[in-house]
């Protein structure tokens, strides 16, 4: 049998747990329960100034959330378009899908950021999470093209073959059999891509977009509490970063059924 | 269909790959309800022609009829002509995500508009004549190489296509799962299905075909009745390729 | 290779010589805040704070070193000893004076409210609900978070707030008068104006930033500023970069 073997490996994002790791100690529970200890001993013991800190952060979360998911939405689409184009046979629309994903995986993410912001703010008048959103959005989406024409050409082309032999055409084959497949083999890398996108969502907060980094930005500037509060930031970022790998790892683990004897 | 009328016609046939020929001029008729296998050395063209059939391969001159309709033709729709068309390939292609039952209903539901039930339950039909009814919720990556080719033969069937095409079905099976796969494309053949095999099991040659065509270099050299191919072939080719198997 | 010890000895001395007889002062700038300190077509930090310092080493006998720090952690970097002073129209506050020492006041400065040419707002109050910025960290963005029912909106480099004011993201900018007049009157004469100067009760005043208890370079700092308030050269700054 002619498997093709493929690890998709990105690594910018974060370690996505193990499932079958069954230890007690496993680094990830290390972490995260080692920062929730961190994180409840610091507002306990010390909630000057750790509880006002905290206090002053929430609605950043909620931003921070919000640019990440509206972007990774973006970013899927863009990706899926993305990486169709580059390995379709139509050359323009594969030129188009090269040109993006050549052009934005040329230019720094906060460049982008700056870019897209006030060249939009030229264009049209939108909101600046909106702009964000955008700006990320389109950047990662680059990255995800890749990662999905990884995915797909990794699927045998014999399951290709079978499926325009029993009388599917091409998109129906790509919908019926290398999607389905190819997601299972994207979702890793794609996870990581997420993940990797929460945390650069810190660098929204250049463009003045209230997040989790500017509203401690904000806090540490009046309070001059800068070691406190970048404390309290990296820790809560880690919190959230363990939790969606550990979200990710599950999902993983159940699309992988049928690869299981 | 009478014999003046066969069901597939290829004429004349040229597909090079740069400057390799690997069909030179190939002309053959199968006509319904014949059992045609094509044998060869490897690198002979053999497969080439077989997957032209269904236009897995693209040809560089020459026309291929199927059932009336030019494949090559873009008036033709060639996603229905292969769906008359049933293909084993030797590596099976099974699809991995979905179950042996799914596997055999996800092309008659989604093609033929066929109700679930009634393409589940002709099926179970399919997976019983291959013996592999217990094996319907079992995913590809659990089967033996030579039960993944039956239910492989059994998804082919599903979309009850009056043609078979089989690609070196035995070849990557270990030997002691040959014969299960041999037993149901014998069974297929006294029902009465028209098929062509490309194969080097000279034992299912002999039992099964109606006629031999015996390729080399792109070409077809021989074509003849297994009982005159094997025991007084024509060509000297055809004698030394005998010689170097059997 | 006698030559080039006698050599390398002779430039030590005078390296040494010259440390002895000068102290340097290194002095943190956020040159995003013209006409007080930025940077100029030729890449140089320049500004009225720059002048006033330079004027201030010279009467007081320092050598002063100028280096581009952006303004959100400058503080930080004070307290951790990465230069000497931060002279970057810092107002002094009674919340920065718990943290930090301030020289003696060297300008007088006030909140200035900038919209778009064509608004009739008035003051704060009257943006009420709406999003006015300011510099992350400045006294102006605190006025913004002072004033009731504005949603205030934190920029790294008060340019910034200025090009979003421009495109109209947001509806006003609050920042020192000076910078507000540089960039209404300059920068963007034909889209924005200064609506109001904020009356905030206190009178601000910029002073240069030191480590708290750092009393060497303070006392270096108030001599020379003490010196150059006395003279002429005031005024000719004045003239120079805010009156122009």
């Amino acid at each position: 049998m002619r498997d093709k073997h493929v690890v998709i490996d990105v690594g910018d994002g974060a370690a996505i747990p193990d499932p079958e790791d069954k230890g007690l100690f496993t680094a990830w529970r290390i972490s995260f329960f080692g920062t929730l200890g961190i994180i409840a001993y610091l507002l306990i013991f010390r909630p000057d100034p750790y509880l006002d800190i905290i206090k002053f952060l929430p609605d950043g979360i909620v931003v921070t959330f919000q640019v990440t998911f509206a972007s990774i939405g973006l970013a899927l689409v863009l990706g899926l378009i993305a990486g169709l184009g580059r390995i379709s046979k139509n050359t323009f629309f594969n030129l188009v899908a090269s040109t993006y994903i050549e052009v934005i995986r040329g230019i720094p993410l906060l460049v982008q950021l700056f870019y897209i912001y006030f060249a939009l703010g030229h264009l049209v008048r939108v909101p600046d999470m909106v702009a964000a959103i955008v700006a990320m959005g389109f950047c990662y989406g680059a990255y995800m093209g890749e990662v999905f024409r990884a995915g797909i050409l990794s699927i045998d082309d014999g399951q290709t073959e079978a499926s325009l032999s029993l009388g599917f055409n091409r998109s129906q084959t790509m919908r019926y059999v290398i999607l389905p497949q190819a997601w299972r083999i994207i979702l890793p890398p794609v996870g990581n891509e997420f993940i990797a996108l929460l945390k650069d969502t810190s660098l929204v907060s250049i463009i003045a977009v209230s997040d989790i980094l500017r509203r401690g930005r904000e806090f540490a500037s009046e309070s001059f509490l800068y070691f406190e509060t970048y404390t309290m930031i990296a820790l809560i970022y880690l919190v959230i970063t363990l939790i969606l790998s550990k979200i990710l790892s599950n999902v993983e683990h159940r699309l992988s059924h049928y690869e299981r004897r | 269909m009478n014999a003046d009328n066969p069901i597939i016609s290829i004429q004349k046939v040229h597909k090079s790959f740069g400057t390799f020929k690997a069909l030179d001029d190939v002309s053959l008729n199968v006509d319904a309800g014949q059992k045609v296998v094509v044998i060869g050395p490897s690198g002979s063209g053999k497969s080439t022609l077989l997957r032209t059939i269904n236009r897995l391969e693209t040809i560089s001159s020459g026309s291929i009829v199927v059932d009336g309709r030019d494949i090559n033709d873009s008036a033709s729709d060639i996603n229905r002509i292969r769906a008359e068309l049933g293909m084993v390939f030797q590596s099976f292609n099974l699809f991995r995500h979905k179950s042996v039952l799914d596997n055999l209903t996800l092309a008659p539901i989604k093609l033929k508009k066929t109700p679930r039930a009634q393409a589940e339950q002709h099926a179970m039909e399919l997976l019983e004549k291959v013996g592999l009814v217990d094996k319907a919720e079992s995913y590809p990556v659990q089967l033996s190489g030579g039960q993944q080719q039956r239910v492989a033969i059994a998804r082919a069937l599903a979309m009850n296509p009056k043609i078979m095409l089989f690609d070196e079905p035995t070849s990557a099976l270990d030997p002691e799962m040959i014969g299960e796969v041999l037993e149901v494309m014998v069974t297929l053949a006294r029902e009465g299905m028209t098929m062509v095999v490309v194969t080097h099991e000279m034992g299912f040659a002999r039992e099964v075909a109606d006629s031999v065509v015996f390729m080399d270099e792109g070409k077809i050299v021989e074509v003849a009745p297994p009982d005159r191919f094997f025991d007084n072939p024509e060509h000297k080719r055809t004698q030394r390729f005998l010689e170097q198997i059997l | 290779m006698f030559k080039r010890i006698v050599l390398t000895l002779a430039m030590l001395f005078c390296v040494g010589s010259s440390a002895m007889a000068e102290k340097t002062i290194i002095f943190a700038v956020d040159a995003t805040w013209p006409p007080m300190e930025f940077v100029n077509s030729d890449k140089q930090v320049v500004g009225y704070s720059i002048d006033y310092m330079t004027a201030a080493a010279k009467a007081a006998g320092f050598t002063a070193v100028f280096k581009n720090v952006a303004w959100d952690g400058i503080f930080a970097g004070l307290a951790a000893g990465k230069y000497d002073a931060v002279c970057s129209s810092v107002s002094i506050t009674e919340k920065r004076q718990k943290v930090m020492d301030f020289s003696t006041p060297y300008f007088k400065v006030r909140q200035a409210l900038i919209v778009a040419k064509d608004s009739h707002v008035k003051s704060l109050a009257d943006l009420k609900g709406q999003k006015v910025g300011g510099q992350i960290g400045t006294t102006g963005y605190f006025a913004i978070k002072a004033a009731e029912g504005v949603e205030p909106k934190s920029y790294d480099e008060v340019g910034l707030a200025m090009e979003d004011l421009n495109v109209g993201r947001i509806a006003a900018v609050v920042c020192d008068d000076p910078v507000a007049a540089n960039y209404a009157m300059d920068q963007y004469k034909d889209t924005l104006k200064i609506a109001t100067v904020i009356e905030t009760g206190e009178v601000e005043y910029y002073g240069v930033a030191v480590k708290k208890g750092n009393k060497e370079v303070l006392d270096l700092l108030n001599k020379g500023i003490e010196s150059v308030s006395k003279t002429g050269y005031v005024q000719e700054m004045q003239h120079k970069w805010i009156s122009q």
